[in-house]
């Protein structure tokens, strides 16, 4: 059994430090000479670089620190993942695109196309996290008026669709969002495989959807018994339908040589968010059961950095520091990768991790944890040389 | 006058040029190809042809048994710096408002050299094989609401619509995605439908050759149709192309829209752009080797009779 480690790419700008939630990566604030990667140099003329230059640095140190690829993610303010891919194929080499996309947004047929397209531009590196959950304000805005349990069913027949077509040449199909006659990808394009996919969604019908199409039902962080319990329960289900479902959690770590470091950086961070910035996280609507479940750790209450410690190294108040999810991990390098060993002995197959600065943390993550999991053989060409 | 000039690449052509699965093995010439040599390889090495000879665009050609026009353009854009890339898809790619925004994001990394060329769907059979079920009299209208919703989300804050084929409501990019420009919009056409239409909607009309004098019409009634809507288009041609060192020589290679000696296709060329055509979108085959062609030799003609351009290049 092997473990595959993502790591994730801030789409939205990224922060020099988890002390600070400024954006002080990209040009999600306003240019100023602290502010890298904005598209402007010190003297506020355009340098020739734009943010997709900062995501090919972190893509390259994830690759090269041994993570098999990282998450894209989409929201309102972020760019595309659809497009990150492909301008980024030709400058990675093993760095597995992990696209988290909407299936709603994409006639399935295209997206087939487009998928197994990137496959031929990547060498087989696409990756999907179909995410169908959200709602809300946020749902119309994207254009989407489906209730939530509609957008489950258009998922499963969107995923239908799409894996019909690239494996079934002649293919029809009759259901009550699509309908496809005689339809098959071109044979150069049907010969590629098709993406792995993550699905992530916490309610019932989410869960039933998953067990028909993916490969990896993913979660993220929650406290441990409620996460192996919802692990235990889809493996149960995708059983039941013959099928085997793998388990996934996307998490952020804040890893340092020491606890008290790692620790320190977190009280740090609390200390700085503002009450504005707790009375945004406070007020978002919502339809999603997963978002719904991390809210109820209620960090937005907390006054105190250590009301937030909910177990040992875990901390619920990471969504004060930078958007996402509430829970996440603190401690030593040691402890981190204990946890992580915990959480795989729990029924964990793959993880998304993350840490803030993305660049930086994906050598530091990528160097002193992982190595700590399993049974590394030793370097001998490296100890030879020193 | 400014002219621009685009090779159009068509991923379905030449299909075998660095295909991996076309490759035959030889018991005498080893072959260490691996299997990161592909497809896409090719691809670049068309664009980049364009880039190093001259071209100021190039057009990717929708073909729905060959790889995605939009997967190429991004795939490509890194190693062409300069060319303005321009994807031809059809609007039933799927929500407007996600087009729209991956647009966005390829402007803000290429430094805005996207364009959108916005084709018609095929026939109701390719239609159907691509689960999109829609009427032969509904398609125009979908263009042009997928155009409206797209232009509204990227240029307004609080854009609410509800049309046949797309909604949203209260929608709207925020700051730093609306700081970049929306891609200039492609359409063509020859009918008075499709003139009507763009006098509305396109940026850039492009027409298919035809003689001088009908095209200066058609020229004419576009403009004049944009006017009344307070509009400006401008005019481009669609057109292959087979120049060689002498007209017999070409003629000998071929038929094409246009066939000549490198000055008599200049020439022809720079004809048109008397009468207002200022965007031509060639091609030829093989696409690779005819882009040094074209881009070597047609071009320089050109400039030479339009030395704006010589100051654009």
């Amino acid at each position: 059994m092997t473990i595959d480690f993502y790591w994730r790419l801030p789409t939205h700008g990224c922060s020099a430090s988890i002390r600070r939630s400024s954006l002080d990566r990209g040009d999600w604030s306003p240019a100023s000479p602290f502010n890298q990667a904005p598209g402007l140099n010190a003297e506020g003329e355009d340098d020739g670089f734009r943010y997709i230059d900062h995501l090919a640095e972190i893509a390259k140190a994830a690759e090269i620190s041994g993570f098999t690829g990282g998450l894209i993610p989409s929201f309102p303010n972020t760019d595309d993942p659809w497009v990150i891919s492909p301008l980024l194929a030709r400058e990675t080499r093993t760095f597995r695109f992990m696209i988290a996309f909407q299936p709603g947004f994409l006639n399935p047929v295209h997206a087939a196309r487009l998928s197994a397209s990137l496959q031929r531009a990547t060498g087989g590196r696409t990756v999907f996290n179909v995410i169908t959950g959200g709602g809300g304000p946020a749902q119309l805005w994207w254009g989407d008026s489906f209730a939530h349990d509609d957008r489950y069913g258009r998922t499963t027949e969107f995923l239908d669709v799409f894996k019909g077509v690239w494996t079934q040449p002649g293919f029809d199909y009759e259901g009550r969002f699509y309908t496809v006659k005689d339809g098959g990808l071109p044979p150069l394009l049907a010969r590629e495989a098709l993406p792995e996919i993550w699905f992530s969604g916490s309610s019932d019908a989410a869960l039933q959807s998953a067990a028909k199409h993916a490969d990896y039902y993913l979660s993220w962080l929650e406290p441990y018994d409620q996460l192996a319990d919802k692990f235990a329960r889809v493996k149960e289900r995708t059983a039941a339908l013959g099928g085997e479902q793998k388990c996934a959690i996307r998490v952020d770590l804040v890893a340092r040589p020491t606890e008290e470091e790692a620790w320190a950086d977190i009280r740090t961070g609390f200390e700085n968010v503002s009450d504005e910035t707790r009375a945004r996280w406070r007020g978002q609507a919502t339809d999603s059961v997963g978002a719904r479940r991390q809210a109820a750790l209620r960090p937005t209450d907390a006054r105190r950095w250590d009301e937030l410690i909910i177990g040992p190294n875990l901390w619920g108040g990471f969504n004060l520091l930078r958007g996402g999810p509430a829970l996440g991990i603190v401690g030593s390098y040691e402890q981190c990768a204990e946890q992580l060993s915990q959480l795989i002995a729990r029924g964990a197959d793959a993880f998304i991790l993350a840490g803030t600065p993305h660049l930086e943390e994906a050598y530091r993550i990528g160097e002193e944890v992982l190595p700590l999991l399993g049974r590394a053989q030793p370097a001998t060409l490296l100890q030879a040389a020193e | 006058m400014t002219l621009t000039i685009y090779w159009r690449l068509d991923p379905a052509a030449e299909a075998h040029r660095g295909e991996p699965s076309t490759r035959r093995p030889n018991d005498l010439v080893p072959d260490g190809r691996t299997a990161a040599n592909l497809r896409f390889d090719h691809y670049t090495q068309i664009a980049r042809a364009a880039a190093l000879t001259g071209f100021d665009g190039l057009f990717v050609a929708h073909d729905d048994q060959a790889d995605d026009s939009q997967i190429i353009a991004a795939a490509v854009a890194r190693s062409t710096p300069r060319l303005l890339i321009v994807p031809e898809f059809p609007a039933s790619v799927g929500s407007a408002v996600y087009a729209a925004k991956r647009a966005v994001s390829f402007q803000r990394a290429t430094r805005e050299r996207l364009g959108w060329a916005i084709i018609r769907d095929g026939d109701a059979a390719t239609r159907l094989r691509g689960a999109d079920p829609i009427a032969d009299d509904d398609i125009e209208t979908r263009i042009e609401e997928f155009l409206h919703v797209a232009r509204g989300v990227h240029g307004q804050q609080g854009f609410t619509f509800k049309g046949r084929f797309f909604e949203v409501e209260n929608g709207g990019f925020e700051d730093p995605l609306n700081a970049a420009s929306f891609p200039p919009v492609f359409l063509a056409g020859d009918d008075e439908d499709s003139i009507q239409f763009s006098a509305r909607h396109a940026d850039v009309h492009l027409f298919s050759p035809a003689e001088p004098d009908v095209l200066h019409e058609r020229v004419e009634r576009l403009d004049r149709l944009a006017l009344e809507q307070d509009r400006t288009v401008a005019f481009g041609l669609v057109a292959t192309v087979i120049a060689r060192e002498s007209d017999e020589e070409a003629r000998a290679a071929g038929s094409a829209d246009f066939v000549g000696s490198f000055d008599t296709v200049a020439e022809r060329l720079s004809a048109l752009a008397a009468i207002g055509i200022t965007h031509f979108l060639l091609s030829s085959s093989p696409q690779f080797e005819e882009a040094y062609r074209v881009g070597q030799f047609v071009l320089p003609r050109l400039r030479d009779r339009f030395p704006a351009l010589r100051a654009a290049a």
